[in-house]
């Protein structure tokens, strides 16, 4: 069975590109270190030396996209389970959509973050660590963590409300009256994506970009 | 006549140079017309101008000649390729090698010699082991120093005996690999032996038996005097050459391409400031441009050579000051030890550039760009005060001066008694920071790109309820 997962292209490229990446790193380490030149990985001069900007839109963006990856994952669960539960179990049609409504409900963080992040980008004037500034580090930081932070719950949020909104939509076929008991738990599941959007806020409160 | 258009590089040859010749050496399929040059050996200097001058006839005689000895000779720029150096550079470069104290001058002088006899029978095209100047070539080896004159011109007779003659002041000894034996060498006046080699011109035979034999005659010579300890400098050279080219005039072209090699431009030494003997601080610099407020216009300091007085250095601080003419230009270093990184970095603290005439003092910055670990040097290739600048001024009023140092390295510390720079820490790294944005969020979406890409790949239509042996589905056309 192990030969017949190697013979799997899939692992085979996977494991390829993993050697590949983590020989590298540990080939360029093991050099950087025999010659001595460790001094020249600075993790202080890239994270001063790259721009703001480059965080900020790369918060921005992972807030939307992750959100959405994660309502779409849960649409797709969902929408599955209940479109093939519908052809036996017609009537779970129109009760079952409040469980794509809670996944589209992450999307919608999703997005509602992205613009009020999106709303703190502001241009600057600096071209060196000094003249850029603290608060300006501080901003682009700030705005990648809060993009990660909503992005990733969403991510999750949305993922667990399919699976779940799945199981209701099958049971719900089954059986009538199991329907309500889910969909608490799926309250739950769709608490932790709001958990997420307001920890970004927090985060995001004392952004200031701009000179 | 008049000169043709051809340049000339290497203006200090009065002549022009042979360039023909040269490339018949690196053309033996063309026919090398042997013609024994007779020029009248005139020491007037306007007649021999005018031969030498003209384009169509040049004179194309010359004679390799190679030095080798015991005591160090003293150096000399290898003649650029192509340069036929003349007797008067020859007389130039003996005065000193042989001015002071009494010399032993062997002068192994062949009937003829070029660099053809080298290049045919001296096992140059990778077959060394049938070279017929091993001696020779473990002679110039071994010895500690040696000279060669690719070139030497030749104008009909070789003036070289005589010169050698003129420049030691003894009498020219002739002796044979025989006669050596039983000769007794006074050593505190100087001595020319002469020894006479023949060339293969109508002998039985073949040329490279013959100079194989002269190799031995030089080898056993040498081992002679090597024996006898006796402290001598070598010379092997011809009486004429063994192939002349002539262009003469039924020829009658332009001379198109010169293969005069151009002088290459000199390198300065870095600048060094010894501290109780030893080297303490190291600069050098392609140059040193500044420019002041009242002027738009660039200076390079690094063509003048600075005096060092006032500076220091001891094992935390550093202060080069360099004293031009009209400027001072000040860099001050300092090291210590950072705790997080557990070592010694140093800092180009400050730059400062005072004038002279009007007393005006400029100042940098530079500690937050300029900085290497205290046992290396630190080395950019543009360190400038307005361009990605390292050099920050460090008021108001110091703006309005630009430096720019270009090459730039510079060490304060470390530097154990020896003249060359430690390992010189670039203020370039390998990745730039927009090399390393765009690597982060372009492999960062390659990973999300990677990752849907698997997940739709690992998609499979469902095959639970296949029944192959059951019958396949229709679809009717019509209704």
């Amino acid at each position: 069975m192990l030969l017949e997962w190697m013979m799997d292209g899939h692992a085979i490229l996977y494991t390829g590109l993993t050697l590949a990446f983590w020989s590298t790193i540990l080939i360029v380490g093991i050099c950087y270190t025999i010659f001595d030149l460790g001094f020249r990985f600075d993790v202080a001069w890239f994270l001063t030396e790259t721009s703001p900007f480059m965080w900020a839109n790369l918060g921005i963006g992972l807030a939307i996209s992750l959100s959405v990856v994660g309502a779409a994952w849960g649409i797709y669960i969902t929408g599955s389970s209940i479109i093939g539960g519908g052809v036996k179990a017609p009537r779970i049609k129109t009760k079952n959509l409040v469980s794509i409504i809670f996944c589209e409900a992450v999307a919608i963080y999703g997005i509602i973050m992205a613009i009020v992040i999106s709303n703190m980008a502001e241009s600057f004037s600096g071209t060196t660590p000094e003249t850029i500034g603290a608060r300006n580090y501080q901003a682009g930081y700030s705005m990648f963590g809060a993009g990660l932070t909503v992005g990733f719950s969403n991510l999750f949020c949305g993922i667990c409300v399919g699976i779940v909104g799945s199981g209701a939509a099958l049971a719900d076929a089954q059986n009538a009256s199991l329907f309500v008991k889910i969909l608490i738990v799926e309250i739950f599941g769709s608490a932790i994506g709001l958990f997420g959007v307001i920890v970004a806020i927090l985060q995001t409160s004392k952004v200031k970009m701009g000179d | 006549m008049g000169n043709t258009a051809h340049t000339v590089t290497g203006g200090d040859d009065q002549r022009w140079p042979c360039s023909w010749s040269d490339q018949e050496h690196y053309y033996p399929r063309r026919e090398i017309v042997r013609i024994l040059l007779s020029l009248p050996s005139s020491h007037d200097p306007e007649q021999r101008q005018y031969v030498t001058a003209s384009p169509y006839w040049s004179s194309t005689a010359q004679v390799p000649l190679l030095m080798w000895s015991s005591k160090s000779l003293p150096p000399l720029a290898s003649p650029l390729a192509g340069h036929i150096t003349s007797m008067e550079e020859l007389a130039a470069y003996l005065t000193p090698a042989f001015g002071s104290g009494p010399h032993t001058v062997l002068l192994f002088l062949q009937d003829k010699l070029s660099k053809d006899d080298f290049t045919l029978f001296g096992g140059v095209f990778g077959n060394k082991q049938e070279s017929a100047f091993r001696n020779l070539e473990a002679a110039l080896q071994s010895s500690s120093s040696s000279m060669t004159f690719p070139a030497l011109e030749w104008t009909g007779e070789s003036a070289i005996p005589s010169l050698l003659q003129e420049k030691l002041g003894a009498s020219p000894l002739l002796v044979d690999a025989d006669t050596l034996s039983h000769l007794s060498l006074n050593t505190s006046v100087s001595n020319l032996l002469l020894i006479n080699l023949p060339y293969c011109s109508g002998s039985l035979k073949s040329c490279k038996e013959v100079l194989s034999d002269n190799d031995e005659v030089m080898g056993k010579v040498l081992s002679f005097l090597k024996a006898k300890d006796v402290s001598y400098t070598a010379i092997y050279t011809g009486l004429q050459p063994s192939q002349v080219i002539s262009r003469s005039s039924l020829l009658n072209q332009q001379v198109g391409r010169t293969l005069l090699q151009a002088p290459g431009a000199v390198v300065r030494p870095p600048i060094i400031y010894n501290m109780s003997g030893a080297p303490c601080i190291m600069l050098w610099a392609q140059s040193l441009l500044i420019s002041l407020p009242s002027s738009s216009e660039w200076i390079d300091l690094a063509a003048e050579s600075p005096s060092l007085s006032r500076s220091m250095c001891n094992s935390t601080n550093s202060m080069l000051v360099l004293n031009f003419v009209n400027y001072t230009l000040s860099f001050a270093m300092s090291q210590r030890f950072y705790p997080v990184s557990a070592r010694n970095w140093f800092t180009l603290d400050s730059v400062q550039l005072q004038v002279h005439q009007t007393g005006q003092t400029g100042s940098f910055i530079g500690s937050r760009g300029i900085y290497a670990p205290a046992e290396y040097s630190f080395r950019c290739q543009s360190v400038s005060s307005f361009r990605d600048a390292l050099l920050i001024p460090s008021n108001q009023n110091t703006t309005q001066w630009r430096l720019n140092f270009i090459d730039f390295q510079i060490q304060g510390f470390g530097l154990s008694n020896s003249t060359n720079f430690s390992y010189a820490s670039d203020c370039a790294g390998f990745f730039t920071a927009g090399i390393w944005m765009g690597l982060i969020t372009s492999l960062l979406m390659l990973l999300i790109f990677v990752y849907g890409l698997h997940m739709i790949m690992q998609l499979n239509t469902m095959d639970r309820f296949d029944d192959p042996k059951g019958p396949s589905i229709s679809v009717p056309q019509s209704e």
